[in-house]
């Protein structure tokens, strides 16, 4: 068959693919008749959409607002360290991690590219290319230390750094004056949220789901609780919640009046997640065989130690798919903030129809942010399945 | 590691007659079920012990107890003159004196095979990661698979598993070793390999209990037979006394099962 395919020249080949793989028989050809038909409306409304009739207009000269939304222009030099650390620390992790693939290079590249055009509206040009040079000098200096003596320590730096970024950005934006948080915004709060939602709900989740599955009945239930409590109502309504009810059981510091409503938004998101994320560990936990503890305690390991270096590894390997499920979805939940008042990605690109030079055309500016959460939203996705294969290695 | 007395397998004679494991009256109940019922013996220091019975006559449990894998609720057990009590301090002292290797090897899947042996000298016993790593390979060559330190378990045979298995348990310098089951969930050509090595360790004069089934390996190897149904000690003494002259007509019925 092979030998014969191979004889036949291009076209006449092409011709047999057709016939086998979409008309092989009078029901098939039917389907490919009209899966093709639908296939290009679709295909000729978007593209004439996307060349033709969309405003771009209206996106490219709100990038400001789809970026900051409400944030002054006069505090946004507090932004950039944070972004060139968090470049450098992007590149330097990659380029320690990974092994290469082109293609992944390619997709990363181009995502950081986008938001990092976005970014660069008027004078912002040669901070961008800082920070872009920053993650490029970061990777190339990262592959040139990788599996030399300094590689534990560059791996320590990156890590550290990773730690850095979010403590750094809240110390500039709280340095001197200050910017009042209310007026955080844009795809800025969106990544901010998410950042801090994962950061501690994914540990919070990780305790939560050890607690429930622990021998102590008290802890037990406590974790089992808070789980199903959260569980039990929809994040728009915790958000509410942390705007409305949260500060009469918050403790008030330093003369603050109540917490932070970014502060708030930033518990909910991590608490709700954390609920979602302990029961995605706690299936892998289960997945774990008995025996794996016995040969860990009959080696004399204490409780933490068996935890620690063979339970929880094996476990959270095993549900990577979830998590990251859970990370996309948290990422586009940054979105409800909208209820606490914030201008977020989707806040700011529906404002723009409020416009006067847009007045009612929001479609493109929709679909635009439609493309700012798909990019992060994708890239996570790559970066699990890059991280999949790597932890691969070994398993049973 | 490589402890060099080099007695042979039948020195009791030479044994220094120090009881390693003590074990008085112990009873075990899973919920209504009585798994052991009022056990009494004593091991001594290099002694081989091989526990035999049918499937469900407590053996497992009972060498589970001995490390306390399972709680015995009735009786004292002392390993080295140490009880065994909920005492968590105990039981890690008592843990890393005695090595375990189970039916189904239960290494870490995650972690390399260097890596699975490594591990609890240097969490437990402090050791530096070069000479964990050095005691490693030492142990491997013991086993007899050096070549496979890098490799994950999953890339290995059954029989290569258990030996890294053994290895495992023989890093934390434990003075009594526990074998459960240690070649019935492996392929018949693989068995030879795992006794071997075992052999070895009790020539070595290795403190050891083994349940197993290997009848012809126990009687080369054992000093001492424990024949266990029902929960109880049925019947014990020296392998030829088992072969020749059993007491017991429950003995004498398993043993004609089984050879």
């Amino acid at each position: 068959m092979q030998a014969q395919l191979s004889s036949l020249s291009g076209p006449l080949l092409a011709r047999r693919w057709v016939q086998k793989n979409l008309f092989s028989n009078r029901w098939n050809s039917v389907l490919t008749v009209i899966t093709l038909t639908l296939f290009a409306v679709i295909a000729y409304n978007l593209l004439r959409f996307v060349l033709v009739s969309a405003e771009w207009e209206s996106v490219d000269v709100n990038r400001r607002l789809l970026f900051l939304a409400t944030y002054p222009s006069a505090e946004e030099w507090r932004l950039w360290p944070p972004l060139w650390l968090f470049s450098g620390v992007a590149g330097l992790a990659y380029a320690l991690w990974s092994r290469v693939s082109r293609r992944e290079i390619v997709i990363l590249g181009a995502s950081a590219a986008f938001m990092f055009l976005l970014l660069a509206e008027g004078s912002n040009g040669a901070l961008v290319a800082t920070g872009t040079l920053i993650a490029v000098g970061a990777y190339a200096g990262g592959r040139r230390l990788r599996e030399t003596r300094y590689d534990t320590t560059a791996r320590r730096v990156a890590i550290g750094g990773g730690v850095a970024v979010l403590p750094l950005a809240l110390i500039l934006l709280n340095a001197g004056d200050g910017v009042r948080t209310t007026v955080w915004g844009g795809v800025m709060l969106n990544l901010t949220l998410a950042t801090v939602g994962i950061g501690f709900g994914f540990p919070l989740g990780v305790m939560l789901a050890l607690g429930r599955a622990s021998s102590l009945p008290v802890v037990r239930l406590a974790c089992a609780g808070y789980i199903e409590f959260v569980r039990a109502g929809p994040l728009i309504l915790w958000l509410a919640m942390a705007r409305f009810v949260l500060p009469d059981f918050l403790p008030t510091v330093g003369g603050l009046d109540e917490v932070d409503l970014v502060v708030r938004a930033m518990m909910v998101m991590a608490g709700f997640s954390g609920a979602y994320i302990a029961e995605v560990v706690r299936g892998g936990l289960q997945t774990i065989p008995r025996g794996q503890r016995e040969a860990a305690d009959a080696m004399g390991l204490n409780a933490f130690q068996t935890t620690w270096y063979i339970v929880l590894p094996q476990a959270l390997r095993s549900v990577i798919p979830a998590l990251v499920n859970r990370f996309v979805s948290l990422w586009k939940d940054t979105s409800l903030v909208v209820v606490l008042g914030f201008v977020d990605l989707l806040g700011a690109a529906r404002a723009i129809s409020a416009q006067p030079d847009f007045v009612g055309r929001q479609a493109a500016a929709l679909l635009f942010a439609a493309l700012v959460f798909w990019t992060v939203a994708f890239t996570m996705s790559r970066l699990s399945l890059r991280i999949e294969r790597h932890l691969g290695v070994g398993e049973r | 590691m490589t402890s060099q007395q080099t007695q042979p397998a039948q020195g009791q004679t030479q044994r220094t007659g120090r009881d390693m494991i003590v074990v008085e009256g112990v009873s075990k109940w899973f919920d209504d079920f009585q798994a052991l019922r009022d056990v009494t013996t004593t091991m001594q220091e290099q002694e081989v012990v091989v526990v035999f019975g049918p499937s469900g006559s407590g053996k497992s449990t009972f060498i589970r107890t001995l490390n306390r894998l399972e709680q015995h609720d009735a009786g004292r057990i002392l390993i080295d003159g140490i009880e065994l009590t909920d005492d968590l301090a105990n039981l890690e002292a008592i843990r890393s004196e005695v090595g375990m290797v189970f039916q189904q090897f239960n290494l870490f899947p995650h972690l390399t095979v260097q890596r699975n042996i490594t591990l609890a000298p240097q969490k437990v016993r402090h050791l530096p990661q070069a000479e964990a790593e050095e005691l490693a390979m030492q142990l491997l060559e013991r086993v007899g698979i050096p070549e496979q330190a890098d490799k994950f378990p999953a890339q290995l045979s059954g029989g290569q598993q258990q030996r890294v298995a053994i290895a495992r348990a023989l890093a934390m310098q434990p003075k009594i070793m526990l074998f459960d089951e240690p070649t019935s969930a492996l392929d018949p050509e693989m068995i030879k390999e795992v006794l071997d090595v075992m052999r070895e360790l009790a020539e070595s004069g290795m403190t050891m209990i083994v349940v197993t089934h290997e009848m012809g390996f126990a009687r080369e190897v054992a000093d001492r037979f424990l024949f266990f149904d029902d929960g109880q000690i049925v019947e014990e003494g020296t392998p030829e006394h088992f072969f020749t002259d059993p007491q017991e007509d429950r003995t004498k019925l398993f043993l004609s099962q089984i050879l």
